[in-house]
Parts: structure tokens; sequence; C-alpha cells
């Protein structure tokens, strides 16, 4: 399986990193890292999760990060869900 | 009457243990078993510690560490990966109740509040330190100290280094860099970027000497009196089950 990587740095943030599984420009597995700060640490996984199945899109993305920080009260610092989606469409446009 | 905080000195221990133990320390104060408490702490062997997001393998150098026998862990705490110079950096937690008059439901506020102390520390050295967004401290634009919190448990638990000596070149021999040909230049850019109280001052601050500055810059930023104690039992306990169990396991270390 191919794994697509990218790199974002948030101007005046974090560093994000995304490697990801694309199938039919969709995404079958995601790993989001970086030295960001996010509020429970522990939903990263299920942040992850919530974006299988998802079109490699940076609006699709955007909406799906942050209708999950909305709904679980997630706070984010030194990155905003835009950024996140900005790197994850990065990553599915790139050629591993 | 200024609130009375316990004052930890664990001095030297390893990396997975310290870990450990931070984390002890959180549970017990979740539990009412301790005050809020501000623990110094130092690194032997020396260590990466790595932020809770990030991929072990993309940041750490784990054959250089191996081979020069430093420890790495990953933290609770977000941020980025850190080396840990037994000699050359001293480390800091503060546990404290969330619902304490000094915490703020805003991280960012939160952050600069709990620095302030260590800024009003570094300040009775003679050194002009001030806070930077998200969680630096900084000297003249250069980072001196870096930060990270997280919440929960009704906790807010803040670990940070303080720098007193620098070495740039270990430091990228653990950390991995994109590749040999870019080493030097970040090597450059790390002595550009980043200070010492050593490099500042031009003289060597021993660790008692800076823990004493801090121990004053705390009281006197956060209004409180840091009152000499031991580690409890349960919080012993409670180190060295999650240093089993979870700071020194694979699992734990390489789960992104």
């Amino acid at each position: 399986m191919l794994v697509l990587k990218a790199e974002y740095k948030v101007e005046g943030g974090k560093l994000i990193k995304v490697q990801l599984e694309r199938e039919d420009n969709k995404i079958k597995a995601i790993k989001i890292t970086g030295d960001f700060f996010m509020h429970p640490e522990e939903l990263i996984d299920e942040l992850e999760k919530s974006l299988i199945g998802c079109s490699i899109e940076e609006s699709a993305i955007t909406e799906i990060i942050k209708r999950f920080i909305e709904e679980k009260g997630v706070i984010l610092l030194g990155v905003a869900p835009e950024d996140f989606a900005k790197c994850i469409v990065r990553a599915g446009g790139s050629s591993g | 009457m200024a609130e009375k905080w316990r004052l930890l000195d664990t001095g030297l221990k390893d990396a997975f243990y310290n870990m450990a133990l931070d984390e002890a320390i959180v549970i017990a104060r979740s539990k009412n078993l301790v005050p809020n408490t501000l623990r110094f702490f130092r690194w032997e062997p020396s260590a990466v510690s790595i932020g809770y997001f990030q991929s072990m393998e993309e940041e750490v150098d784990v054959e250089a560490c191996n081979r020069l026998g430093i420890d790495y862990v990953r933290r609770r705490t977000g941020g980025g990966a850190v080396y840990h110079d037994r000699d050359g950096e001293l480390t800091y937690s503060i546990v404290i109740s969330e619902n304490h008059p000094l915490i703020s439901r805003d991280f960012q506020k939160t952050y600069e509040i709990l620095c302030s102390g260590l800024v009003r520390g570094l300040r009775l050295l003679g050194i002009p330190a001030e806070f930077k967004p998200i969680n630096d401290i900084v000297i003249g634009g250069k980072k001196i100290s870096g930060n990270a919190q997280t919440r929960g448990m009704g906790i807010v638990h803040q670990h940070g280094t303080i720098l007193r000596d620098v070495n740039p070149k270990l430091m990228f021999t653990v950390l991995k860099v994109p590749s040999e040909k870019i080493r030097d230049k970040m090597i450059k850019s790390v002595e550009e970027r980043v200070t010492s109280i050593k490099s500042y001052l031009g003289r060597e601050v021993t660790f008692e000497e800076l823990k004493n500055a801090l121990i004053s810059g705390f009281e006197e930023a956060l209004n409180i009196e840091l009152v000499p104690g031991e580690i409890t039992d349960f919080e012993e306990r409670m180190a060295m089950k999650l240093k089993m169990e979870k700071y020194s396991t694979r699992e734990w270390n390489f789960r992104r």
C-alpha cells in the first residue's frame, strides 16, 4: 500500500505531519503527528478514525475536523482545523 | 499569608521514572492526597522526550541513542522533541488543581501565568527573560525554556526545561534531521535560535543557584510559599507501576 506523506508548518504555530493511504481519492488510513497541542490528547485516535472514508478535499476535511472538535470539546493550540486539512490534502496529492 | 505548595527535588533519575512520577503526582493530586506541587528533576542517563503526538521513529535516531546510552520516552504532553542533557538542563513540573484561581480556562493564558515563575526566577539571575507564546521563554528572541501542559482528572500538569548549557551537536545526533547535508546548517540555526544561561551570562550557574532563583521566582510570581517535602508512598508505588506498565514500554513509546 502506498503511504503518502506531507508536512505543514503553521506560521507562528506548530508543525503537522501526515501519513495516509488513499483509495479512490478517499482517505483509507491516516496518521497525524507533530509538535502541536490538542486536548484531551487521547482523542487524536478518534479524530483520525473520523477522517477515514472522507474525500481528500480541503473544505470537506476542514468541516469534519471542525465538527469533531466542537462535539468533543477539543482544544487545539498552535494549529487549526484548516491547517490539518491543508496538510492532509498536501499528502493526498503527493506521490509518496 | 501565601498559600503553601510542596517543593520536590527528585535529582537524577531515568526518563521512564521521571515521566511516570509526573503522572503519579497528578493522580495523587487528583485524589487530594498531596498539595499543589513544584518539582525539579534531572535526567540520568541523558534522554530524549517526544511530544504525545510525535512519532518516535520520525523524530529520534533510536540507533544513535542506543549507541550513546541515551534514553527515549514519549511524554503525556504535546509539543516537540527535547534532548535532556544530564548536565546541561534542569526540568521542572507543576501539578496544580484545575479550579485554582491561578488557572484560566484559556490554555495560552495559563502557560503565561505558570511560566511567570520561571521568567521572574531567571530575571533574579540577571537574565532578561520573557514569555513568548505559545509555550516558550526567550532572551532577546532566543529560546531558553520550552514548556508543555495538559489537563485531566481536574488537574493541570505543566512541565518544561531550562537550559543551563546547550550542545546542539549532540542534540542533532539524537534527533533526526532530514539529511546529513543539512545537519551542519541546522546546528548553526539552533545556535542562532537557542541560548542558555551559560551563553548569556558568560559564566556557569550551578543547579543549586538556578533552583534557588526559580524557587524565589515562583514564590514571588505566584504568591506562594514552597515548602520542601517528600514523595508519598502512594506516589512512589504509582510511579514504579507507571514506569513498568507505561513509560518504559515499546507500546507507549512507539505508539505513533
